[in-house]
């Protein structure tokens, strides 16, 4: 297929070079224009090659001239396509949204920087997912993280900022040398790190090799995912970043960690060790499960969104865990329905995530904040923004007739015939799951009704939620297209699911597509039109509203300050959870000789993970000792320095006269 | 003729629910020595408040109106899992109980989204009283669910009941028991009756459903109403055709109807008697209360799903 090739290969070129050198080189505001209306073609134009790849399973590949021992060369088999797909039909509707973000929120220094690097962000997760050599990879692999940094730093660069960035480029790195460690690893057996040889020498490795191998891939790609207890960098750096790069991390970046892992687990390791299962899954459950609790107590809207992602990464992990396990136990039919789960789960999460953040940036670009305790009542003032994020909440929150449904009804499927295998821990631990799954959704939609309820219902809480404005048509535009996809996906599945099942059957050998996928599709769509039906019906009793006042106890002067906030609506949950929470709370009151008398009384709660407290800090400490340490050779005496290098060739020579 | 009859059953559940509050109602003040009204008197009110004019708060947007509508079509579309007379209902073999369970979310997704549009401080209190009930009802509920469709191997809430029916009743497993008692307990708060929520309270201290409803008039509250009833019989026929299905038709000839009919009323009534009971002699918990008491369910649900390992072998 000459043309997708083509289409692929001038696609990635845009992406890389063209764009950015018109956005930085470009002196005319007509070129940096073109540029953007190019980068729009040009993702349309890799959601046709995606489709077509992912649909059709058409392979394209390109190799480029390898440097030395390192070949570098792009492949999209069925695998990277599916990711392609998600990473171009999210970027498209972003880049949609940008347009009108960046004009309104930069100067024209900052708008150049943004689509440049955009663009190479953009380009460095398509090569992340389609690499078909290790180098070719990692290549990618750490360019997504130096820009998206820079992409961060283009908001401001105050110090608290600079540190969050630090942090998050810290632990990026230490998760890439995982996934360093894990490439390398198969150097020995694979002769080189082409995925084909890679993929023919994992069926003769040494056991221990292979547990270590999956265990780096593991804790590399968790450590990009998000997963608890490597998630430390995820709330910190997503809400700093502009509303469309959030989306983007959120929505997409994340989901290359989710590809690392399948590659690694499914088509590499074909399953890896007989436990992974167990430990991905319980990477999951803790995951979801302390991912929704910590966002239920947030009040900022972006940082609730990300600790989200923790959850929905947590689920999409469940399904992976559960798929590994029916590997191990020999049910591959199960595993193909559990790994359709997860990555349609991925799919869906990339939809409504990046819909949700993009809401996120609508609201702070017409009310200027995104504390929930400031908002309210902008369903009436920004009604299309409203709706599509009604959607994306409804998405989130797994509600049928949306497309989060689907995967989690397939993920509790998957679940529920763990009781048909033999394996006794196996057969308990699976079903018990459900209860987890159903505790993070019941979690999950009290929190999005606190969201929706507290940001866009009642009245407005402060003057700039009262005098909000609907947002901008391109970023409208946007929102609605990822809407559109959220309800689609939710009734008509079957148009991702059937070649999500021929994809996990290559990566599942000896499986067939399971029935539950047509179960799903076939009755989802008379749900739709059931409920349809009714509100149809129900126009009939619909009478005009009259508008009366509401019921304040029979006093005058209600005003929205009594309404119940974000903290109040959360209260409950939070007392009752209280445990994972552990608040730290002061409580002092003036003067303090008369406790019953205060004249002013002040209160200060904060939360603090235990994460940080147990499992950072030491560590931390102990690399700062150990550097300390090792500090102490260097003394600034030449001297010394002479002896060190004299040590060392003595050494050497040692070495290399025993070696021969 | 089947589907007409699965039609029939959805009409049993959703025009039978202001019945069935009824009864429980005059149930209830028989217990309290008092007369108490006409067990058609729901139909009355519903009635009355369809005639009302619709009151809307100043601040309220369209999700104020459309959540009781949502909320109704949702409480409809869950009728039509529920088997009644035969083993059949109209989604009872397409859909499964995970769809049903979620069904019912959605519904209470929007409910609280009505109850929050209010923009006075008493819907938020119900909407996030009402957040920590269902939250921690839905492990119980689905995991008992879940013991079930385990025994019966099957997924489809039909497919259950055509398990149990072929099953004596005397050599019920423990699974069953416990997941009786477990639904039993989920049933209560999901349909927010004593002793987690007091459905006839008008205190401040203690509304939880009511405060949810409280800026709804006209033919918004009867839908409400109507929907809540609806929920309630839902859940009783649910434990009937899981835990007791037997008399229902095997055939679709009229005297085996009429006796599932009289089945299913009987039923209902032992049902609804044991709920009265419950309701007169429990006093409401105190909401802090709620997660220990929705904790044993839990606990039992989970123990549920671990006898299911030992009943196979």
């Amino acid at each position: 297929m000459m043309v997708l090739d083509m289409t692929f290969w001038s696609f990635l070129a845009l992406l890389g070079a063209i764009v950015p050198l018109l956005q930085l080189g470009g002196r005319s505001r007509f070129v940096r224009a073109l540029s953007v209306l190019l980068l729009l073609a040009g993702s349309l134009a890799g959601l046709v090659v995606a489709g077509v790849c992912f649909w059709q399973n058409v392979p394209a590949t390109l190799r480029l001239p390898s440097v030395a021992a390192f070949p570098i060369s792009l492949t999209v088999d069925r695998l990277s396509a599916f990711f392609l797909f998600l990473i171009c039909s999210v970027c498209l509707p972003v880049c949609i949204f940008s347009t009108s973000y960046v004009t309104h929120h930069y100067a024209t220094e900052k708008a150049r920087w943004m689509w440049a690097l955009l663009s190479l962000f953009i380009l460095s997760m398509i090569v992340v997912v389609t690499a078909s050599t290790g180098l070719a990879f990692l290549v990618g692999w750490e360019l997504m993280t130096i820009v998206s940094a820079g992409l961060i730093l283009i908001e401001g660069d105050s110090e608290e900022r600079i540190h969050d960035v630090y942090i998050y480029l810290l632990m990026m790195h230490a998760g890439a040398a995982a996934v360093v460690a894990a490439f390398f690893l198969y150097w020995p057996y694979a002769h080189g790190l082409e995925f084909d040889a890679i993929r023919s020498a994992s069926v003769n490795l040494p056991a221990g090799m292979r547990t270590a191998i999956f265990l780096l891939a593991f804790v590399g790609f968790s450590t990009k995912a998000g997963i608890i207890p490597f998630h430390l960098w995820l709330p910190r750096a997503h809400p700093i970043a502009p509303s469309p790069v959030s989306a983007l991390m959120s929505g997409v970046m994340l989901k290359t960690a989710i590809y690392g892992l399948v590659r690694f687990g499914f088509d590499f390791l074909h399953g890896g060790p007989r436990w992974s299962g167990y430990l991905v899954l319980a990477a999951g459950a803790v995951s979801g499960l302390l991912g929704v609790l910590y966002a239920i107590a947030e009040h900022d809207l972006k940082r609730l969104l990300a600790y989200h992602s923790v959850e929905n990464i947590g689920i999409i992990y469940l399904g992976l865990g559960s798929s590994l396990l029916f590997l191990a136990n020999g049910a591959p039919h199960w595993a193909n329905l559990a790994l359709i789960a997860a990555l349609l789960h991925t799919l869906n999460h990339a939809f409504f995530k990046s819909l949700l953040f993009l809401g996120a940036g609508a609201i702070s670009h017409s009310t200027h904040t995104l504390d929930l305790e400031e908002l309210g009542g902008l369903l009436g003032r920004m009604p299309i923004t409203g709706a599509a994020f009604l959607v994306g909440c409804c998405s989130i929150v797994g509600l049928p007739v949306f497309n989060g449904f689907i995967s989690e009804w397939l993920t509790f499927r998957g679940f529920l015939y763990g009781s048909n295998l033999t394996n006794t821990a196996a057969q308990v631990a699976l079903p018990l799951m459900m209860g987890v799954l159903a505790l993070i959704g019941g979690l999950a939609a009290a929190c999005f009704i606190k969201v929706y309820g507290v940001a866009f219902l009642g009245r407005p809480r402060s003057t700039e939620a009262e005098n909000a404005a609907e947002a901008p048509l391109y970023m409208r535009l946007g929102m609605v297209l990822l809407a559109l996809a959220c309800i689609l996906l939710g009734v008509f599945p079957l148009t991702v699911l059937s070649p999500l099942a021929s994809l996990a059957q290559i990566l599942v050998p000896g499986s067939t597509a399971p029935g539950e996928i047509y179960f799903i599709s076939r009755v989802i769509p008379w749900v739709a039109l059931t409920l349809l039906g009714a509100l149809v019906v129900m126009r009939a009793v619909w009478r005009r509203q009259r508008v009366a006042a509401i019921w304040a106890c029979g006093l005058p002067g209600l005003t929205s300050r009594m309404q119940y906030t974000s903290t109040a609506f959360s209260k409950p949950l939070r007392s009752v959870f209280v445990s994972v929470y552990k608040p730290d709370r002061t409580v002092s009151r003036l003067p303090t000789e008369q406790p019953y008398f205060a004249n002013s009384i002040s209160y200060r709660s904060q939360r603090t993970t235990s994460f940080e407290k147990f499992l950072y800090r030491p560590v931390v400490d102990a690399i700062v000792a150990a550097a300390r340490q090792v500090g102490r050779l260097q003394t600034g005496n030449i001297q010394v320095y002479l002896l060190y290098i004299f040590l060392t060739l003595v050494s050497l020579l040692v070495c290399l006269r025993f070696l021969r | 003729m089947t589907m007409a009859l699965g039609a029939a059953q959805v009409l049993i559940l959703i025009l039978g629910a202001p019945l069935a509050r009824g009864i429980i109602a005059r149930i209830k003040a028989w217990f309290q020595r008092r007369q108490g009204a006409s067990i058609w008197r729901p139909y009355a009110e519903l009635g009355k408040l369809f005639q009302k004019e619709d009151l809307a708060p100043p601040t309220s947007s369209l999700i104020f109106i459309l959540a009781p509508r949502v909320m109704f079509a949702a409480a409809l579309a869950v009728a039509a899992f529920v088997p009644v007379l035969q083993p059949f209902a109209l989604f009872g073999s397409v859909g499964d109980f995970v769809l049903m369970v979620y069904l019912l979310a959605l519904g209470r997704f929007f409910l609280a989204l009505g109850a929050l549009d209010g923009g006075g401080a008493f819907g938020g209190m119900g909407a996030s009283r009402d957040a920590l009930i269902s939250t921690l009802a839905e492990a119980p509920l689905l995991l008992a669910l879940a013991a079930v469709s385990i025994s019966a191997r099957s997924a489809s809430i039909t497919g259950i009941v055509g398990w149990t029916l072929r099953q004596n009743f005397f050599e019920i497993s423990a699974v069953h028991i416990l997941a009786f008692a477990a639904l039993g307990m989920v049933a209560l708060a999901e349909s927010g009756r004593m002793p987690v929520d007091n459905p006839t309270t008008h205190l401040e201290l203690t509304m939880i459903h009511e405060a949810m409803t409280l800026e709804y008039s006209g033919p918004s509250l009867a839908l409400l109403e109507w929907a809540g009833a609806v929920k309630l019989n839902i859940m009783l026929a649910l434990l009937i055709s899981l835990f007791g299905p037997w008399g229902m038709a095997g055939s679709l000839a009229p005297a085996a109807l009429g006796i599932a009919l009289g089945a299913y009323l009987l039923k209902m009534l032992v049902l609804m008697a044991l709920l009265a009971v419950i309701e007169s002699s429990m006093a409401k918990l105190r909401m802090y209360r709620v997660p220990d008491f929705l904790g044993v369910a839990a606990a039992l649900s989970v123990l549920a799903v671990f006898f299911t390992m030992i009943a196979k072998r």
